[in-house]
């Protein structure tokens, strides 16, 4: 065969080419001129392999040949050789390749061809955007999918079913999306085509079908993907989509869910499926209904726990996914995760796709696209892929009020939302540990709004401190009380007394000596009295004069006032503290005599208990007070030094700005007296600065001004600051001294400005109208290359000046932590949003593509309260319109196109 | 080349407009060699492109034949190509 072919390949008609290449498992393109020589050599190449492949043996060229179709997105597989997975897998890209009319009737045709064009409108689709609001991503989602799985079905050679099996068609388009190595599967598979033959069994068949391309979509995820770019396209979309659902879980629609799931859920269990049981429990339930329905299936428990996850899972709208995940996990131990996951779904889109048949085409397309659209892409093209989810949900929406007919109907929106689920719910399924990930994501979602988790926080460590505080406090109140004690024991003074009395006094009796005592400790205890009360303020005397001293002493008795100048002369001599103290008339008397002394004085004033505490608790608190004085003044401080520095940066940074703008303003004259040589080649200074700051910033600038020109003329050594007389006047000037020859063109590069809209908005890629008020808008920066503190201010005025025309915005927020740079606007009204919709979907800003969605109302006032109040229409805050400024240097061949 | 990161003029140009010699991975030399084939736009390219269903080795080949392309340039091509219609269709 070879042989006679290969001699003359110039002479090969067209057809002959094709048939030829055919032969090799090729499946070429239309053999055209331009095409036909590259079909020639590559004829030629394969040829020269299969010599080769004889003479040594072996059959290697496959391998080359699925080398190239897994480059492409869908690329042409080589069926043959791959088996089951490779007509899975051609359909599709059949499909998409061979979009043919933009337009495919669901329902109608049915033929390949149609499928396969509807399977490819749907790769026109956008990325699995989860998101929202609209209205049944589920219809697009059941759409998409019963179209992909048609496509297999009908490579398979089986005849695609008829309407009866409009569902399994839906299905199977949606299985087709998610094609993914059906290695598991595959044994599976031989088991679908049997149930699809026979027509009784038509929704079986088909949920067979469909489960068993739902398992090989989920396996190429557990196990080694064989196909790399759908893996790929998988895993992106998965983790995208996840995030989104996190981020549109709060924009989904319950209800609807809750009870097309119901719907679901008896006609999933109407239609009996050997293997799976378990898909039943699409009844909107979290997990412990899908658990159980797990438990009766037929399939592997733990594949069923999977299953049932994924069908309550899809059906349900994200937030329930991870609860249902989350428990499906727990439960689904051992199970695979894979086989059952995607089975259940598949179903449940089969279902929503089938009531969508009626719907107009254009909705349909959308479905497809969205479900399709968002798996097939295999290259991380989010932008693309976002928007492309975007648009289809959009569709859904209003699309189930009039699909919602039948149980059935209600079914297949179920289906339809669960397909959008399905991507975030592969995304769960497949990894256990990355089961708890998203519902992490989606907890930490609810977190930032909620300011409770910083607030426990601190509310904690509060109680602590004030625990800690209240027993510190009564410490060291106890401790001042004990040493206020001390004071009033009568025994120190005693002791006191007693020692320096055998010394000094032994020649007095021992009678005496008692007496003596007596009589000084009656003292003591009368003067420690006076002075307590002198201290605690009873009293305004402290003092005992020696009279009234020796008139007490009589008091108590005669024999007192005898020994009274004995004891008197006693503590007089005593260096010691006893107690008493004598004091003369003035306080630093010296008192060389007895005679001298008029005052006696206690030392150690015996105050009541209460005096004494209340006097420690005193000067606890002045002490504590004096502490916290202290803090405070440490923490102002602190916070004045912080604003300083904060303020020089600020002018730092203001100072450097200015130095960047005149080194262009330089330049840029540089570069013009180059051209133009009647310029002169330098700027006096004062021109540049009065055009580069306004009149009116001009004071406030001054500083930062001369700032820059000190750093021009010490840091910058591509300008000179010269002298020269300009019409008779002296000015200071600039020169640019670099010489442009030596200088490569530095393409400067504006940041955060609109470039211009990359393509028409048209019915296909937004939704026709516009839905509510509320936008999200994807892309718009990156947070982690984002630098400074007022970035966001940055993009919020380059959204404004996008839609300036547009006065009906009335709340912007920048999302600064998303990884998607998400912006959230509100309009006043629907109409205004979609005029803005129009102005930023599919434009480019700072080199990123945007995608716009809608978003559910009362999930934007639940993320922003603040919003529910904003009435007034935002407007740019100056004229420049800088983020427009690339589109305006362009003509109107940039406004034609901008606008839509 | 139909990459808007290279801010190119092509950016705001509607895609008709783009002349092939703009594809950022050819070059002038071999865009004019294109457009002596029938090449002129840069949509012909992806026309071509896309009739040889996207297979690289394909394209490559017969970026190779038509203008001349070395094998950096026709892979930064394809590259391109690839990823636009991947975004866009």
């Amino acid at each position: 065969m070879a042989a006679a072919a290969a001699s003359a390949p110039q002479q090969l008609s067209d057809e002959e080419l094709f048939s030829q290449l055919r032969r090799y498992g090729l499946s070429p393109g239309p053999v055209t001129e331009s095409t036909r020589p590259v079909y020639l050599k590559k004829l030629k190449k394969l040829r020269e392999e299969e010599q080769q492949q004889h003479r040594s043996g072996g059959r290697g060229t496959k391998t080359r040949n699925s080398n190239n179709n897994n480059t492409a997105a869908v690329g042409m597989g080589v069926r043959p050789v791959s088996g089951d997975l490779s007509y899975l897998r051609t359909p599709g890209g059949l499909g998409r390749v061979s979009a043919s009319g933009p337009e495919t009737p669901l329902g109608g045709p049915g033929g390949a061809s149609a499928t396969l064009t509807a399977g490819s409108k749907v790769l026109l689709g956008f990325s699995s955007d989860e998101s929202d609001v609209e209205a049944s991503p589920r219809d697009q989602a059941g759409g998409g999918g019963g179209r992909k799985d048609r496509a297999p079905l009908q490579y398979r050679g089986l005849k695609p079913p008829a309407a009866p099996l409009a569902a399994s068609e839906v299905t199977n388009s949606n299985s087709a999306e998610r094609r993914k190595p059906h290695s598991w599967w595959g044994a599976r598979r031989p088991a679908a085509p049997e149930l699809q033959s026979p027509s009784g069994r038509d929704g079986a068949a088909d949920d067979e079908e469909q489960e068993g391309e739902d398992g090989e979509d989920r396996d190429p995820e557990a196990e080694e993907p064989l196909w790399s770019g759908r893996t790929v396209n998988g895993s992106r979309l998965l983790p995208y989509s996840c995030r989104e659902n996190y981020s549109d879980s709060e924009e989904e629609e319950d209800d609807d869910v809750a009870s097309s799931r119901q719907v679901l859920k008896d006609d999933t269990l109407s239609r009996h499926r050997p293997r799976r049981g378990h898909s039943k429990p699409l009844s909107p339930l979290p997990a412990k209904s899908a658990v159980g329905r797990l438990e009766t299936s037929v399939q592997g428990g733990g594949g069923i726990a999977m299953n049932d996850r994924a069908a309550a899972a899809g059906s349900l709208d994200r937030s329930r996914n991870l609860e249902e995940s989350a428990a499906a996990a727990e439960q689904g131990g051992g199970c695979d995760p894979l086989d059952s996951s995607p089975i259940p779904r598949y179903r449940v889109n089969a279902k929503k796709l089938t009531p969508l048949l009626p719907p107009p085409l254009a909705d349909m397309d959308s479905t497809l696209d969205s479900s399709t659209g968002s798996l097939l892409k295999t290259n991380n093209h989010i932008g693309g892929g976002a928007f492309g989810v975007d648009s289809p949900r959009i569709f859904p929406n209003s699309l189930p009020p009039s699909a919602a007919v039948a149980a059935s109907s209600s079914l297949r929106i179920n289906h339809s939302n669960h397909t959008g689920s399905n991507h975030t719910y592969l995304k769960n399924t497949y990894n256990k540990p990355k089961l708890s990930e998203p519902e992490e994501e989606l907890l930490q979602q609810f977190k930032r709004e909620e300011v409770s988790p910083t607030g426990g926080f601190s509310a904690h460590y509060l109680s602590m401190f004030l625990l800690t505080a209240a027993c510190l406090f009564f410490l060291i109140l106890g401790l001042t009380y004990l040493g206020m004690r001390g004071t009033g024991v009568s025994e120190d003074g005693g002791l006191g007394i007693k020692n320096p009395f055998d010394e000094t006094f032994g020649n007095i009796q021992e009678s005496e000596k008692n007496l003596m005592m007596n009589t000084l400790y009656k003292l003591h205890d009368r003067l420690a009295q006076l002075a307590g009360d002198h201290e605690c303020g009873s009293s305004s005397q402290r003092t005992l004069s020696v009279q009234e001293a020796a008139a007490y002493l009589k008091d108590l008795g005669p024999e007192y006032e005898d020994i009274f100048n004995i004891s008197l002369q006693w503590i007089f001599e005593n260096g010691k503290d006893v107690g008493i103290r004598c004091v003369g008339y003035g306080p630093e008397e010296e008192l060389t005599d007895i005679v001298d002394v008029q005052f006696l004085q206690s030392t150690r004033p015996q105050m009541s208990f209460w005096c004494r505490f209340r006097r420690a608790f005193v000067t606890v608190t002045h002490r504590l007070l004096l502490l916290c004085l202290g803090v405070v003044m440490v923490c102002v401080v602190l916070r004045y030094m912080k604003y300083r520095w904060t303020k020089e940066e600020e002018e730092t940074r203001q100072m450097y700005d200015m130095v960047v703008k005149i080194i262009d303003v330089l330049r840029s004259h540089n570069e013009a007296c180059q051209e133009n040589k009647d310029l002169q080649p330098y700027m006096p200074i004062p021109h540049v600065r009065d055009s580069l700051i306004q009149p009116h910033d001009r004071k406030k600038m001054k500083k930062v001004w001369d700032r820059a020109v000190d750093f021009l003329a010490a840091n910058e050594s591509r300008v000179r600051t010269e002298t020269r007389r300009i019409g008779g006047a002296d000015f200071l000037v600039w020169r640019w001294i670099q010489p442009s020859a030596s200088c490569d063109k530095i393409l400067v590069i504006p940041s955060k400005v609109w470039q211009g809209q990359a393509f028409h908005l048209d019915r296909r890629n937004s939704p026709p109208n516009s839905l509510t008020p509320c936008l999200k808008i994807r892309n718009m920066f990156d947070p982690v290359m984002e630098i400074g503190d007022q970035w966001h201010l940055a993009i919020q005025e380059a959204i404004l000046e996008k839609c300036s025309d547009n006065d009906g915005i009335v709340h912007i927020a920048v999302d600064k932590n998303s990884r998607e740079g998400c912006v959230y606007v509100k309009c006043l009204s629907p109409e205004y949003a979609g005029k803005a919709f129009k102005a930023l979907h599919g434009s480019w800003f700072d080199g990123k593509l945007v995608t716009v969605k809608y978003l559910r109302l009362d999930r934007y006032h639940h993320r922003f309260p603040q919003a529910l109040n904003c009435n007034t229409p935002l407007k740019p805050s100056n004229k420049h319109m800088n983020s427009m400024s690339h589109l305006r240097l362009r003509t109107g061949l940039a406004n034609s196109q901008g606008g839509s | 080349m139909l990459n808007p990161q290279k801010k190119s003029p092509f950016v705001a140009e509607s895609r008709g407009q783009v002349p092939v010699g703009h594809l950022s991975s050819l070059g002038e030399v071999l865009g004019k060699k294109l457009e002596e084939r029938g090449f002129d736009k840069a949509y012909v390219v992806l026309g071509q492109f896309l009739v040889l269903k996207k297979d690289e080795d394909l394209f490559r080949e017969w970026l190779k034949d038509t203008c001349g392309a070395n094998a950096k340039q026709s892979r930064d091509c394809f590259g391109c190509l690839r990823e636009w219609c991947d975004a866009f269709l």
